[in-house]
């Protein structure tokens, strides 16, 4: 079985930093591979070392400085990775995810995976349609915000586990090939270990443009207008004293604010 | 001329400051206060390939050179030194055996280090052999196939939790010459007449064990002999270069933890209206806190890139050790001076950076050994 995992490298910003218009100084930025991307990269690896994936393959939309991103996918265990990348994109600023989805169908299509795993939403952006758009793309059966996955697939069936609204949970068998969008929570990722980290120097990373996988010009529903911090707010009460006597004070807070019934 | 450093070598950091921040920084306090060696850390680390990362891949390390091992170790004394030293620390006395030993010897010793199921030590010191390195009297006579070894040695590091010591021994009373007649033997700690006592109320890097070892009629068979029977300073002295940087890397970590606590604090802490960052006598501490990190930093990165470039460097290598244990203090205590009264606790970690720092002043050679050894290369050799 071949998995490819979808994997974004995220902006991360420092505490406190400063709005210029619809960008942030650079002064305040980071980069770091997406949260969910982890758990995905991990859960596909997992699937390596108990011998049901042949081969795990990464791919990436992003630039030249997204690279150090993919080693750490690398180096916790990925064979190799993919980067598609081209200067029309770069003109395009905020890609829209079914744009993303179409670059991604034309790498499934060349690279033939089994399962495709997804974070469920970056860490940044956070549209969370992205795995979704894909499958719908390439025709592959999916099950969004997967929180478990059988270590088996009798039948070239997946089953899984995935989050539903109010905290209900369903289980359902996924015909593969499939795409899965993979929760946090669903495992707990690795340290990209010494020997990993020296390893992923030496593993292929292939960069494709938008020649490279026929496709012709690019264009993004979405452009960025406005960026603002919301506003927060936080409301706190504390009781002083012992559970016997706070704890009816608890429940009837939980009631008012609708949280407990 | 390169300073840079690879993507390797950032790589290696970032992920290091990721599994800093998950796993030490938050039992940092607890075993600091309890001198409790932090087991599920340690174990954490091997897995990531942290314990014996310079011990090639054949035998399941990772490899490293000394500069990426000056890196690593840097980046861990940033966030807590007592419990970085208890990782780094795990393959103390491996560079022997790696250096000197038999093919034998490195698959025994070496490779469950590597992979974290053992931990080693070196046993050099004693009661009365500190500096004086020649005066060692822990005694090994031959008896049949098999060493038989008797004595005391202080101030052990992994003490109390290795599997095998890498232990000095006098081999031969009647060698000429004061540094002549002593070899370095492994023995195991489930050895009968190995016994190990934890030594308490340590000033600091109180995570990590240390111990007394005593030695009554322990017998080990004579292949637990590394290298060159009586040829143990020749030995332990080619290693001088790495481990003094070695320590250098750890004055750098802590220097660069505490100019790094001081800087988040000055930014928070109001005084008279305003963040005390915006008064010009901490901005000032700041800035040399930093510079003087930096310039510890490069000396260090110097010395462990002539080492790894195979370079005799005693002199470099004694520098980078005293003046980075030195910045290590200076800065430890500037950092506990921006903090007020709030550094003088441990609700903050400068407190413990500030203790921690002092024993990269001590151990490995005192700065005043290290002195001693920069003049007596420029008297004899010239500057």
């Amino acid at each position: 079985m071949k998995i490819l995992v979808t994997v974004s490298e995220v902006a991360t910003v420092e505490d406190a930093f400063e709005i210029d218009g619809t960008t942030i100084a650079d002064q305040y930025l980071g980069a770091d591979l997406n949260e969910w991307d982890d758990y995905a990269v991990e859960e596909a690896v997992q699937l390596q070392e108990a011998d049901l994936a042949d081969e795990v393959v990464t791919v990436t939309i992003g630039p030249e400085d997204a690279d150090q991103t993919i080693r750490q996918a690398l180096a916790k265990g990925a064979d190799r990775a993919l980067r598609v990348w081209d200067d029309d994109l770069a003109d395009v600023g905020l890609l829209d995810p079914g744009t993303k989805a179409d670059l991604l169908a034309a790498v499934v299509d060349d690279e033939q995976p089994d399962l495709v795993l997804s974070g469920v939403q970056t860490g940044d952006d956070s549209f969370g349609a992205t795995g979704v758009a894909l499958a719908d793309r390439v025709g592959y059966q999916w099950a969004a915000v997967v929180n478990h996955l059988e270590h088996e697939f009798a039948d070239d069936t997946a089953s899984v586990r995935r989050e539903l609204e109010g905290g209900v949970e369903e289980l359902t068998d996924v015909d593969l090939p499939a795409v899965l969008t993979i929760q946090t929570g669903i495992n707990e990722p690795r340290y990209a270990s010494l020997r990993g980290i020296r390893q992923a120097q030496r593993k292929p990373l292939e960069v494709q443009t938008l020649d490279d996988l026929g496709i012709e010009g690019v264009d993004s529903a979405l452009a960025l207008t406005e960026m603002y911090e919301p506003e927060s707010e936080t409301d706190v009460t504390v009781w002083e004293g012992g559970a016997d006597d706070t704890a009816g004070d608890l429940a009837s807070l939980l009631r008012e604010k609708g949280v407990a019934q | 001329m390169e300073f840079g450093l690879t993507d390797e070598q950032r790589q290696i950091r970032e992920e290091i400051t990721r599994f800093a921040e998950n796993e030490i920084v938050p039992v940092a306090e607890e075993h600091d206060v309890e001198e409790s060696y932090p087991h599920d850390v340690v174990d954490a680390a091997a897995e990531m390939g942290l314990t014996g990362a310079y011990i090639p891949m054949e035998y399941g390390g990772a490899g490293y050179s000394i500069l990426d091992t000056a890196i690593i170790t840097e980046e861990l004394f940033a966030y807590d030194p007592g419990i970085a030293l208890c990782i780094v620390s795990t393959s103390f006395g491996c560079e022997a055996i790696m250096n000197f030993g038999t093919d034998d010897q490195k698959e025994r010793f070496l490779e469950p280090v590597a992979l974290g199921e053992k931990i080693s030590g070196a046993a050099i010191s004693e009661p009365d052999t500190g500096s004086d390195v020649s005066s060692v009297s822990t005694r090994a006579e031959k008896d049949g196939d098999e060493w038989v070894i008797n004595g005391n040695k202080m101030w052990i590091t992994n003490g109390t939790v290795g599997d095998f010591f890498v232990v000095l021994c006098e081999t031969n009373p009647d060698a000429e010459g004061r540094y002549n007649g002593f070899s370095q033997i492994v023995v195991e700690s489930d050895r009968d007449g190995f016994s190990a006592e934890k030594i308490t109320g340590k000033l600091g890097i109180r995570a990590s064990d240390t111990a007394e070892l005593v030695f009554d009629d322990v017998r080990v068979p004579e292949e637990n002999l590394i290298g060159t029977k009586d040829a143990a300073f020749m030995q332990q002295m080619q290693f001088f270069d790495e481990t003094r940087t070695a320590v250098a890397a750890q004055g750098v970590g802590i220097a660069k933890g505490a100019t790094r606590a001081a800087l988040e604090y000055a930014q928070d802490r109001e005084q008279f209206g305003q963040s005390i960052s915006e008064f010009q006598a901490i901005q000032h501490k700041l800035a040399e806190m930093a510079t003087n990190t930096e310039a510890a930093r490069n000396l260090t990165y110097k010395s462990a890139w002539n080492v790894d470039q195979g370079e005799d460097i005693t002199k470099l290598a004694s520098m980078a050790k005293e003046y980075a244990s030195r910045i290590a203090v200076d800065v430890a205590d500037e950092a506990v001076q921006i903090h007020g009264g709030a550094g003088y606790v441990n609700d903050f970690p400068v407190e413990r950076f500030y203790r921690d720092a002092k024993i990269t002043q001590i151990y490995e050679g005192t700065s005043e050994i290290q002195k001693n050894i920069i003049a007596r290369e420029m008297l004899g050799k010239g500057f």
